[in-house]
C-alpha cells in the first residue's frame, strides 16, 4: 500500500541516449619514412594526408570538409619519431583511419603511418604506455 | 583474445631484410609471424626444397611489444597452381607448419576447397578474379576449417592493385558471409607492414563487421595455426570446435560414446 504523504510528484528524469561515444574523435600517430632525415612541415603533412584520402575515397569526398574536418593540432618534432595529433569527427574516422594505412609513398619513397592511439578524449592522448620507461 | 599474428611475410635471402620484417613486426605488436615460401608449380619441375631452420635468423627472437614473450616463427609454404594434379601431399610438405594454395582457376578452387590438405586459399589481390567464388565450395571449406586469406601490402604498393584487392575481397566477403577469412599483409620491407589494429579497421572497407576484423587477424589465424599442427601430428583434417585436441589424444579416449566423437576424417 503506497502512504499517501509522500510528495506525489512523478518522478522527473532524463533519460540521454548516446549512439556514439563522442561526435570527434582524436588520433596521434607518427610517420615513419625510409630515409630518417627527411623532415616534413605542416603543410606537406596535411597535403600527404589529403592525396592519401584522394587517391582511396576520390575528389568528391576530399572536398566535402563538413564530412570529416581534420586539423593538425600540434607537431612536435622528437628527436626519433615525429607524432602527429589530427581530430577528425565519428563518421570520418574510419575513412581517415583507412586512408592512412593504405598510405604507401611519399615522392618515392616508402613510408607509413603508425597509428598509436585513438581516442575521443583529448587527455588520454597524453599518456602512452608503450613509451613508458620504468626505471 | 587471441594474440595477433600476421602469416605471411615473403621469404627473401636477404637475412638482414628478413630480420628487420620480423623485428618490425614484434615492435607493432604481432606475437606470430609464418615465413612465407612461394612455389609455383605451373612452371616445370618446380623443387619444393626445405624451409630454412628459424633458429638461423635470430640468436635472441625480438621480444613482442606489449609483453615478455618473444615473437614466435613458423614456416609456411604456398602453392601456386592451376591443375589439381599438381598438389600432391608428400613428405616435403611435412616440414612446413603451414601449407595454402593459391588457385589459378576454378576446378582447382573447387577442388581445394573440398578435398586437399591446406589450411589456408589464397584469394587474388593482384589480378582480376579469374573466376568467381560460389556458395557451395566455399561452405565447404568452411566446414572443413579452411581459410581464405586477404593480402593487404599490394594496396599499398600500387593504386591499380588496391581496385583488385577491394573488389576480390567484397566479393568474397558476399559468399563466405565474413566467415573463415584471416587477413595477412605478405610484406617485403618492414615498412610495409600495419599494425593489427589499423588493419582491422581496413577490413571494414572489405564489408567485413568489426567483430569479424578482429578475428580475422586474432582468433581465425590462431586456427589456421591449429589446423596446421594437427596436420604435422596425425596426418588428419580435424574440425576445429572449442576444444582442439590432436588425433592421437582423442583416439585414447575411449569411454567417450561414438556419437559424441567429433567427425573426423583421416587422409
Amino acid at each position: 500500500m503506497r502512504r499517501a504523504h509522500i510528495q506525489d510528484q512523478p518522478a522527473t528524469y532524463e533519460r540521454l541516449v548516446y549512439k556514439n561515444t563522442s561526435l570527434y574523435h582524436y588520433m596521434r600517430i607518427s610517420l615513419q619514412l625510409e630515409n630518417e632525415s627527411t623532415r616534413l612541415s605542416a603543410a606537406q603533412l596535411k597535403q600527404l594526408i589529403c592525396s592519401g584520402l584522394r587517391d582511396l575515397y576520390g575528389e568528391s569526398n576530399v572536398l566535402q570538409t563538413s564530412d570529416f574536418p581534420f586539423y593538425l593540432l600540434s607537431n612536435q618534432t622528437f628527436p626519433l619519431f615525429r607524432s602527429l595529433f589530427l581530430f577528425v569527427s565519428f563518421s570520418g574516422l574510419v575513412k581517415l583511419w583507412s586512408a592512412l594505412t593504405l598510405l604507401g609513398s611519399y615522392q618515392n619513397e616508402l613510408c607509413s603511418f603508425r597509428v598509436t592511439q585513438v581516442s575521443p578524449f583529448l587527455l588520454t592522448l597524453s599518456g602512452n604506455s608503450r613509451e613508458l620507461e620504468l626505471d | 583474445m587471441a594474440v595477433f599474428m600476421d602469416l605471411n611475410i615473403t621469404y627473401t635471402t636477404d637475412k638482414k631484410r628478413l630480420r628487420s620484417v620480423i623485428e618490425t613486426a614484434a615492435h607493432l605488436g604481432y606475437s606470430t609471424v609464418a615465413i612465407n615460401y612461394v612455389v609455383d608449380l605451373q612452371q616445370k619441375k618446380q623443387e619444393i626444397g626445405k624451409p630454412k631452420c628459424v633458429l638461423e635468423l635470430f640468436d635472441t627472437f625480438p621480444i613482442v611489444q606489449g609483453k615478455s614473450r618473444p615473437i614466435k616463427v613458423l614456416n609456411r609454404l604456398t602453392v601456386v597452381a592451376s591443375d589439381p594434379s599438381h598438389f600432391r601431399p608428400n613428405a616435403e610438405y611435412k616440414a612446413y607448419d603451414l601449407v595454402a594454395v593459391y588457385p589459378k582457376t576454378e576446378k582447382l578452387f573447387h577442388a581445394a576447397c573440398m578435398t586437399f590438405d591446406v589450411d589456408i586459399i589464397c584469394v587474388a589481390v593482384t589480378e582480376k578474379q579469374p573466376f568467381f567464388f560460389k556458395r557451395s565450395p566455399v561452405n565447404g571449406a568452411i566446414e572443413r576449417g579452411v581459410f581464405f586469406e586477404i593480402s593487404y601490402t599490394p594496396a599499398i604498393r600500387d593504386s591499380t592493385m588496391r581496385r583488385y584487392t577491394i573488389a576480390n575481397a567484397i566479393s568474397l566477403m558476399e559468399t563466405c558471409k565474413g566467415k573463415n577469412v584471416i587477413v595477412t599483409s605478405g610484406a617485403e620491407k618492414p615498412l610495409e607492414l600495419r599494425g593489427p589494429y589499423d588493419i582491422a579497421n581496413l577490413v571494414l572497407l572489405f564489408g567485413l563487421s568489426e567483430g569479424d576484423g578482429k578475428a580475422a587477424i586474432s582468433t581465425n589465424c590462431r586456427a589456421v595455426h591449429l589446423h596446421g599442427e594437427t596436420r604435422k601430428t596425425a596426418l588428419g583434417i580435424v574440425h576445429t570446435m572449442k576444444k582442439d585436441q590432436p588425433l592421437t589424444e582423442r583416439q585414447e579416449e575411449e569411454h567417450v560414446p561414438v556419437s559424441k566423437r567429433a567427425k573426423i576424417e583421416t587422409v
